[in-house]
């Protein structure tokens, strides 16, 4: 019923968030532009400040088709913006002067002093999810002398078996002596709320009450689009054993990253591949309890062009050993197998993943397939499938998925922002 | 105890500071001609500052005008009437365009700051057909300038990331008085009829 209530709302929702965002403040109707420069042409468009440099090809490549068109204030304003969130610049001016040809202008994004912001508020994630609830993440983080420090607080009911609410710490040093190293240590505490389902099925030693987590960890930028990242993870969970018992999941930890983009959104499209590689390893040498290896590997590839987004995504992952809940893979939630409950599938989490997945946006408009499989033994190896649709806008999405089985059909219903 | 006195060409240097501030300030004249009101501000201009900082940048510039006027009584509303114009600034020719968002639209090319402002004046002028002659009238225009960037909406651009809701941009948006961003101008005149302006013996 509730479902059915959800979907209903979606319904009535779908058209008013998939409208048309407006585009700029004052835009030209029959009677012409109402900016007389528009009659002047780009002569061309150039970038100066601190870490111009780092400017992406794809975005780069957008400037440059500006050269030799009309002067369009709305479009390049918007390029000063993306330039502010590509950099992560505090201010982004663009200046227009006179060009050498007559009726011609010279277009100079001026990218800002980086002045430090001493105080930071983010609402990270957030996702009303009609299976597992509402889950949220935000932090504060105060930087002082290119020292970031963080607090923040979660309570996440849709990425693991449990939900898990608690305080999250962290100091980040983006520059140890060079661009290409940062450190950053984190420290969590979290409270641990299980599922029937879980319950029923885990062993009474896998269930823990409380965990506490801290990694120091080191990045390395090897080549531009490759980034190493490794350091330890200690994990101590409190179990929910009659007699209280602490146990540790030390583990080793190191992650391979690959990013690249090419093109730009107008004509041509913009491409852009990420990949990562992770494996931790839990081992008697840092004193874990549980001793196991989990790699994971997940790829997405991305297609933009004008309104039309494409994006195929593939995960995998193993464990061998026995590794703590927390560590195990879950499929059936706001980001895989969406439309199937992860509870239904394996309430426990599995130790083999394979998932695949497409997205397809067109104007806010999204159509997703989900494929993927979770298990331990290859007997219980099932591809399951599901199919969804709703908006996709700023970071915002809503939904509605359906998993693909015979039977009751019994869809999901999220929504939420940056999950 | 040794009393202090305010010798005399202090008070002399006040007054004439004053009478000086009042010949020089702000003041709208209002005139008649064919059945309508017509308004001018020769000490207002609004082509300065920030917003022709912005022009001169190749950006457009809206401004919004409103005219209120009081007849009979200062309490009693006979008008209001707001407008919207779009001000740009020709790089190349140096000369200003302006744009009366209306239906259809009007657009006066190639004028310089003062045409450009007096122009807007002259279209916010009011027909007065009907109104007696001897009717006491009151009349304030407001201008002011708006932002063109979108940058004021909560979620607008820039406040969403890759990272999720940046709460700081939406609290400094919030927490910003909005009136004391916007460049405006405010000035007003009366009491005056309409016989007094057709005299032409009233002006301001």
């Amino acid at each position: 019923m509730r479902t059915l209530f959800l979907t209903g709302i979606f319904v009535i929702a779908l058209p008013i968030c998939c409208a048309p965002f407006p585009d700029g403040p004052l835009d030209n109707d029959e009677a012409g532009p109402t900016n007389v420069n528009t009659r002047l042409i780009v002569e061309s468009v150039q970038v100066s400040g601190q870490g111009s440099a780092k400017l992406s090809d794809p975005l780069r490549s957008e400037l440059s088709e500006f050269a030799g068109k009309n002067f369009d204030q709305p479009l390049l304003e918007r390029l000063a913006d993306r330039i502010k969130q590509e950099l992560h610049a505090p201010d982004v001016r663009m200046h227009v002067v006179k060009g050498d040809m007559p009726d011609h202008v010279i277009v100079n994004f001026e990218i800002g002093v980086e002045r430090e912001k001493r105080f930071d508020l983010d609402l990270a994630r957030f996702l009303y999810h009609s299976k597992q609830g509402w889950s949220g993440q935000g932090h504060a983080t105060v930087n002082i002398h290119e020292n970031a420090f963080s607090f923040g607080m979660i309570s996440d009911g849709d990425r693991l078996s449990q939900r898990y609410a608690g305080i999250q710490a962290g100091f980040e040093r983006r520059h140890v002596g060079t661009d290409r190293l940062q450190l950053r240590f984190d420290f969590a505490s979290y409270h641990e709320q299980w599922n029937e389902a879980t319950l029923l099925e885990a062993a009474p030693g896998d269930i823990y009450r409380t965990r506490t987590q801290f990694s120091p960890t080191a990045t390395i930028v090897i080549l531009e689009p490759l980034v190493v990242s490794f350091g330890v993870d200690f994990a101590r969970y409190r179990l929910s054993l009659p007699v209280a018992n602490t146990e540790s999941s030390n583990a080793v930890v190191s992650t391979l990253r690959y990013h690249q983009r090419w093109g730009s959104a107008g004509d041509e499209g913009e491409q852009d591949i990420r990949a990562s590689y992770s494996v931790r390893a839990g081992t008697h040498f840092l004193e874990s309890d549980p001793v196991f290896a989990r790699h994971e590997t997940e790829a997405r590839y991305r297609f933009r062009r004008r309104h039309q987004d494409l994006s195929i995504g593939f995960l995998a992952g193993k464990i061998s050993g026995l590794a703590p809940l927390f560590e195990r893979f879950v499929l059936g939630n706001a980001e895989t197998l969406r439309g199937w409950n992860k509870f239904d599938l394996d309430p426990l989490g599995a130790s083999r993943v394979v998932h695949g997945s497409i997205d397809y946006v067109y104007r806010g408009f999204l159509v997703f397939y989900d494929t993927g499989a979770v298990w331990d033994r290859p007997e219980d190896r099932e591809q399951k499938q599901s199919l969804g649709l709703g908006c996709k806008k700023s970071g915002f999405q809503l939904a509605v998925a359906f998993p693909v089985r015979t039977g009751v059909v019994s869809p999901v219903f999220y929504a939420g922002m940056n999950f | 105890m040794r009393m202090r006195t305010i010798k005399p060409w202090w008070v002399i240097a006040a007054f004439l500071s004053g009478l000086a501030f009042a010949m020089w300030a702000e003041e709208l004249v209002l005139s008649t001609q064919e059945g309508r009101l017509e308004f001018a501000a020769p000490r207002v201009h609004f082509l300065v500052g920030k917003p022709l900082e912005r022009l001169r940048n190749a950006s457009e510039v809206p401004f919004v005008f409103k005219i209120t006027l009081w007849s009979g009584t200062r309490t009693h509303v006979l008008r209001e009437v707001p407008a919207r114009f779009v001000v740009s600034y020709d790089l190349w020719e140096e000369k200003f365009s302006v744009t009366k968002l209306v239906t259809p639209r009007r657009t006066a090319r190639h004028l310089t700051d003062n045409a450009a402002e007096a122009w807007c004046l002259q279209e916010m002028s009011q027909d007065v057909t009907g109104i007696s002659a001897n009717e006491p009238l009151w009349a304030r225009l407001e201008i002011r300038a708006e932002d063109s960037k979108e940058s004021g909406l909560p979620f607008g651009r820039g406040n969403i990331t890759d990272s999720g809701i940046n709460l700081t941009s939406l609290i400094e948006i919030f927490s910003r008085p909005a009136a004391t961003t916007q460049p405006h101008w405010t000035i007003e005149t009366g009491p005056v009829t309409l016989d007094e302006l057709r005299r032409g013996r009233r002006r301001g």
